[in-house]
């Protein structure tokens, strides 16, 4: 194809379903995985819980709920659900999966460490993340069915896994860190191309969750070994 | 289709005499009287007609497994057919809309009263008939009307296969699309060349470069064609919708936008079908209303373009 052709092409060509269709992914997803969500928002509300608690234990056991996150939404809700409407969405979900691979591979060999975090502003932009975006996707729809809970929808588990780099060292945080900038700008693109204004803030938080990530993070960082 | 065409028209009227009940000046030819009939175009070269309306599912049909969704899509289709429609437009690029059509064909019972066009969209170039396969097995068909060339990808390659399929009886028609007024000089010279039986390509009210050069080739070589985009992709209606109709629309067979376009574009003596997709009932009726009544005359369409260009 010639340039001129590359030229003539417009980003709302690459988007190949309706905003009522993407919608209706967080609607289907809730009522199929009922009652099994309450899960999903037990996790959300221990992760900062056990990241405050002494011991390694605790925080591995947080970011273990992470990785959870990360492979569930990843391959739940983009490979199982959104995959089949729009192919890109189907690679990110495996991205989201490696996403959790990559931070489980952290945890084991020293790229998550055990400092200390400040609680006041690590747990207010997460509860505002888990309990506020989810809320944006029933605004979106005026559905609250379409509840896009952290663990489930893939916007509000990458925002909150931006949150995460707080705790994570060194390189692994630049590894860790493609995903969440490509992810939000593929989902900004596509939320603008759906006029799904609303949507719009999940990525755009996100992008700032990176920076508060890194800004949370304790210098110089002590590992967990 | 052969040993469908009672039933079919049995059905049209029993869904057209419900819409003309509701809406009596939808099937008013301009002289007044009721005009149940559609506007047919021969196929160049076949004996055949098809309706001048005909129905894409780009976006609109790609709903995935949603259940609910894939039932108001078999309504939409439903109405399609209702209405007089038979040409559908697919493509394997178009996510799940194939396995929807393929739904909604069964729980309609309509493999008959379809004509299916689908495309061939594989960069690989032996891969032409195990593609048409595939989508034959997701449209629940064993054979397509149409197959056409993807926006040129590889055609060479499937156009050679696609020309065997035609001798051997595989398929029926076959043909090539473009869209958004890409390549056109290459798609000219294929036309000029390959015995196609169909073009499809982008025309509506606003682009209108196919009227110099494709469509009058297309007429030159006896060679249907399919328009697609004839709503632009719908910004047609985002532009227009809030302005008021010209006061002689009546006299061109014009009662709303959605037929202002459409007519617009059938009323062109090359062009044998246009695919407007919707993913709601009722747009699918005012699209569907195009396929009847009066068509616009030259100088009736002079003063379309003109409206349009004056709003
Ligand atoms: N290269 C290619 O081969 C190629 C390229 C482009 C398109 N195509 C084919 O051509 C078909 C048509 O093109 P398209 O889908 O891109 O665009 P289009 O038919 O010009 O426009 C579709 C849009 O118009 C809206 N619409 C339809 N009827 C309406 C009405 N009565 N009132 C208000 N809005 C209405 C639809 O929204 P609603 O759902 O809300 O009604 C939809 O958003 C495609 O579906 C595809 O099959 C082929």
């Amino acid at each position: 194809m010639s340039g001129a052709d590359w030229l003539s092409y417009s980003l709302q060509d690459f988007v190949m379903f309706g905003p009522q269709v993407f919608l209706r992914l967080f609607v289907r997803i809730n009522q199929d995985l009922w009652p099994w969500q309450v899960l999903a928002v037990v996790a959300a509300i221990g992760i900062p819980v056990l990241l405050f608690r002494q011991g390694r234990n605790a925080r591995c056991f947080a970011v273990g709920l992470m990785v959870v996150a990360w492979v569930a939404s990843g391959y739940g809700f983009l490979v199982g659900y959104f995959g089949p409407i729009n192919w890109p969405a189907a690679w990110f979900g495996w991205a989201f999966v490696a996403q959790g691979g990559l931070l489980a591979t952290a945890m084991l060999f020293g790229g998550v460490h055990g400092g200390a975090l400040s609680s006041g502003r690590f747990v207010a932009p997460w509860l505002i993340v888990v309990c506020g975006l989810p809320w944006l996707a029933v605004a979106e729809s005026g559905q609250w069915q379409a509840l896009a809970l952290f663990g489930i929808a893939p916007g509000t588990t990458a925002a909150a896994g931006a949150l995460i780099v707080a705790v994570i060292t060194g390189p692994w945080r630049w590894l860790y860190l493609p995903l969440l900038v490509l992810w939000s700008l593929f989902s900004a693109a596509m939320f603008w191309v759906l006029q799904t204004s609303w949507l719009l803030v999940t990525p755009v938080a996100t992008l700032l969750l990176v920076g508060a990530g890194f800004w949370l993070s304790p210098r110089p960082a002590r590992s967990l070994d | 289709m052969a040993g469908w065409f009672s039933r079919r028209q049995f059905l049209i009227n029993a869904g057209l005499a419900g819409l003309a009940l509701k809406s009596p000046s939808l099937f008013a030819n301009t002289s007044g009287t009721p005009s149940l009939s559609p506007i047919m175009r021969q196929i160049p070269g076949a004996n055949e007609s098809i309706p001048a309306i005909g129905m894409g599912t780009w976006i609109t049909f790609n709903v995935g497994g949603d259940e609910q969704l894939v039932a108001q899509r078999t309504r939409v289709l439903k109405t399609f057919f209702d209405l007089g429609g038979t040409v559908v437009d697919g493509s394997p690029m178009y996510g799940t809309a194939a396995d929807v059509i393929g739904e909604a064909l069964d729980s309609l019972d309509a493999h008959d009263r379809i004509f299916a066009a689908t495309k061939i969209w594989t960069g690989d170039e032996s891969e032409t008939r195990q593609e048409a396969a595939r989508s034959g097995r997701r449209w629940g068909l064993d054979q397509f009307d149409l197959l056409q060339v993807h926006n040129l990808l590889g055609w060479q390659g499937h156009l050679e296969t696609l020309k065997q399929m035609k001798a051997n009886g595989e398929v029926r028609y076959i043909g090539i699309t473009t869209s958004h007024g890409r390549r056109h000089r290459e798609f000219a010279q294929i036309m000029e060349r390959e015995p196609l039986d169909f073009v499809q390509l982008t025309y509506n009210v606003l682009d209108r470069e196919v009227e110099n050069r494709l469509l009058p080739l297309a007429q030159e070589r006896g060679i249907g064609v399919i328009v697609n985009r004839p709503f632009q992709g719908g910004s047609l209606f985002r532009r227009f919708q809030s302005e008021p109709l010209p006061g002689w629309a009546g006299e061109a067979g014009i009662s709303n936008w959605a037929e202002f376009f459409l007519k617009f574009i059938i009323s062109h003596p090359a062009v044998t079908c246009a695919i407007p997709a919707t993913s709601k009932v009722e747009h699918m009726k005012e699209n569907m209303g195009a396929l009847y009544g009066a068509l616009p005359d030259a100088d009736q369409r002079q003063r379309m373009a003109d409206y349009v260009r004056s709003l």
